[in-house]
């Protein structure tokens, strides 16, 4: 396979070098930089180019990582300080391994949400991250750094993670493609987890194709991850611009159109009209499904960190760590009905997906809110702006469907993007990326045209 | 003399839960997380009356469909 990047490594990871210290003062998205590592990997793929060997088919593109994952040398943060006693890794996690073994180069670290328990990235120990788009807003969470680093064109490249929408909901809000692959699709090993039966991980980039390689590059088994389900590789590239006639989209409305404001609805119908989709489709019982997301997340979340929680409560985040203790307090029986409810509902969802190959909705109710934001408006109903924005992603993750987050740019949010969710059946990648590729295309959905003043 | 008062019932539970559970929390924490958990019983509640029956057994590590076998690969769509 061709490489994507066909300019000397060592020149791409001087360019975005230059631009993160140019520019991450201002939107805080790096919380370690490994550019020394990243030089000599680049003088390494450039000098076996020299030598006219293969390079792999992300050679020398620039990639950093939230700092949930391991890389080798560097503590874990997770975006904690709690985690500063941690030894520090001693491998990379397998994500980075497979993304370093395409000859993607590492550049570092990225900042989150606390233990990833937030949707906006306004992290007290390590300050929010800023939206390049607008640096007095959020980037979202809790991969802000992930969206943010993207969008100020610092890396076309980083991973994310995703548990009830923190790699749409960044991908919207800073205006970035972003994957959040099926559950189980994508090995978790080396990652500091926050919710088990929950968590995701995917790539967020400045185009599909970057968005795809990455994918196919990361993709493969991991016998050694018991939440890994994928027994083979399933490649998207090949297929990218097979396009979406015949395929059977739908929109959808209830719940998804109730809880987005009319620029939202507005993102959702342009993408829906490019696609030639104009049927509107009730996804089943998307409310209850979020409860039962909140609730797997309070319970597992909380007991993750209990036993920091009885010493060192103090040196949590002051936004999430009530909601870790509650969590941890929790009934039980709230536990166990929500993950029960779980297997009702796939099997309802799945039905769902007998008659439709790729549903639209809106990724996040609102644009950008400025940093600190503590009520939002939806449609006359004044709901608190952290949890109110994942209110659209949690129902679709919480079923482990893969989903797209395309970024779009309607009217009515004064030139801040909005996020559009391609979703399609699990292990079905292929056709939420080929729709992705067609919005791409159009110029229905892309990063913002206007050039950032970030420094 | 003052009358001891009754902590209202969520409050009453994370005290004595977080003793349990040897989580110390202060006067005003405890409050704080005792609204969190009032206001996630409030949310509970539809749950509650989902129609579950005995044999709906808990999802196992969640896998949102059976991964396809390589006949069954992409069937569907395009």
């Amino acid at each position: 396979m061709t490489a994507l990047n066909q300019s000397r490594a060592s020149d791409s990871v001087e360019r975005a070098i230059a631009r993160i210290e140019a520019t991450d003062k201002r939107i805080n998205a790096f919380t370690e930089r490994t550019f020394e590592r990243a030089r000599r990997q680049a003088q390494a793929i450039d000098a076996r180019r020299a030598r006219g060997e293969s390079v792999g088919a992300l050679a020398g593109v620039p990639f950093a990582v939230k700092n949930l994952f391991d890389i080798e040398g560097v503590v874990t943060l997770a975006g904690s300080i709690v985690n500063r006693n941690l030894p520090a890794a001693t491998a990379d996690a397998v994500l980075v391994q497979r993304l370093l073994a395409a000859d993607a180069v590492l550049l570092g670290a990225l900042n989150m949400d606390e233990y990833a328990y937030g949707f906006t990235t306004e992290n007290t120990h390590y300050g929010p991250s800023r939206n390049p788009n607008d640096p007095r807003c959020i980037a979202g969470g809790s991969s802000g750094g992930s969206a943010a680093a993207v969008a100020a064109g610092q890396v076309p490249l980083s991973l994310g993670s995703d548990t009830n929408g923190s790699i749409r909901v960044p991908s919207s809000l800073c205006g970035v493609w972003g994957l959040k692959p099926t559950f189980g699709r994508l090995s978790r090993r080396g990652t500091f987890p926050f919710v088990n039966s929950l968590d995701h991980l995917g790539p967020i980039a400045d185009s599909v194709a970057l968005l795809a390689a990455s994918y196919d590059a990361m993709q493969g088994p991991d016998p050694l991850d018991g939440g890994c389900h994928a027994q083979y590789a399933q490649p998207v590239c090949a297929e990218l611009d097979l396009g979406t006639h015949g395929l059977r989209i739908g929109i959808l409305g209830g719940y998804f159109k109730d809880l987005a404001t009319e620029p939202a609805r507005q993102a959702a119908l342009q993408v829906a009209n490019s696609l030639s989709a104009s049927q509107e489709v009730q996804w089943p019982d998307a409310g209850l499904a979020r409860t039962a997301a909140f609730v797997i997340t309070a319970s597992e979340g909380g007991s993750l960190h209990v036993e920091n929680l009885r010493t060192r409560a103090d040196e949590f985040e002051p936004l999430s760590v009530d909601r870790f203790i509650a969590g941890a307090l929790q009934p039980l029986h709230w536990y166990l009905r929500a993950q029960r409810f779980r297997r009702i509902y796939r099997d309802k969802v799945n039905e769902l997906f007998k008659h439709w190959d790729l549903l639209i909705a809106p990724a996040t109710p609102v644009s950008a809110p400025l940093i600190g934001t503590e009520w939002i408006d939806i449609n006359g109903q004044r709901q608190p702006c952290r949890p109110a924005m994942g209110i659209l992603t949690q129902p679709i993750s919480f079923a482990g469907c893969p989903v797209v987050a395309a970024p779009c740019w309607p009217d009515g949010t004064s030139g801040m993007p909005i996020g559009v969710q391609l979703i399609a059946a699990p292990w079905r990648e292929d056709l939420v990326l080929r729709a992705a590729r067609v919005l791409e295309q159009q110029g229905i959905a892309h990063l913002s045209s206007k050039p950032m003043a970030l420094s | 003399m003052n009358t001891p008062v009754t902590p209202p019932p969520m409050l009453d539970y994370v005290i004595h839960t977080a003793a349990a559970l040897a989580l110390p929390l202060s006067d005003e924490r405890a409050r704080r997380v005792a609204e969190t958990l009032a206001r996630t019983a409030g949310m509970v509640k539809p749950l509650e009356s989902v129609a579950i029956g005995p044999a709906d057994e808990l999802a196992e590590m969640f896998r949102p469909a059976p991964f396809p076998t390589v006949l069954a690969d992409r069937q569907g769509g395009q």
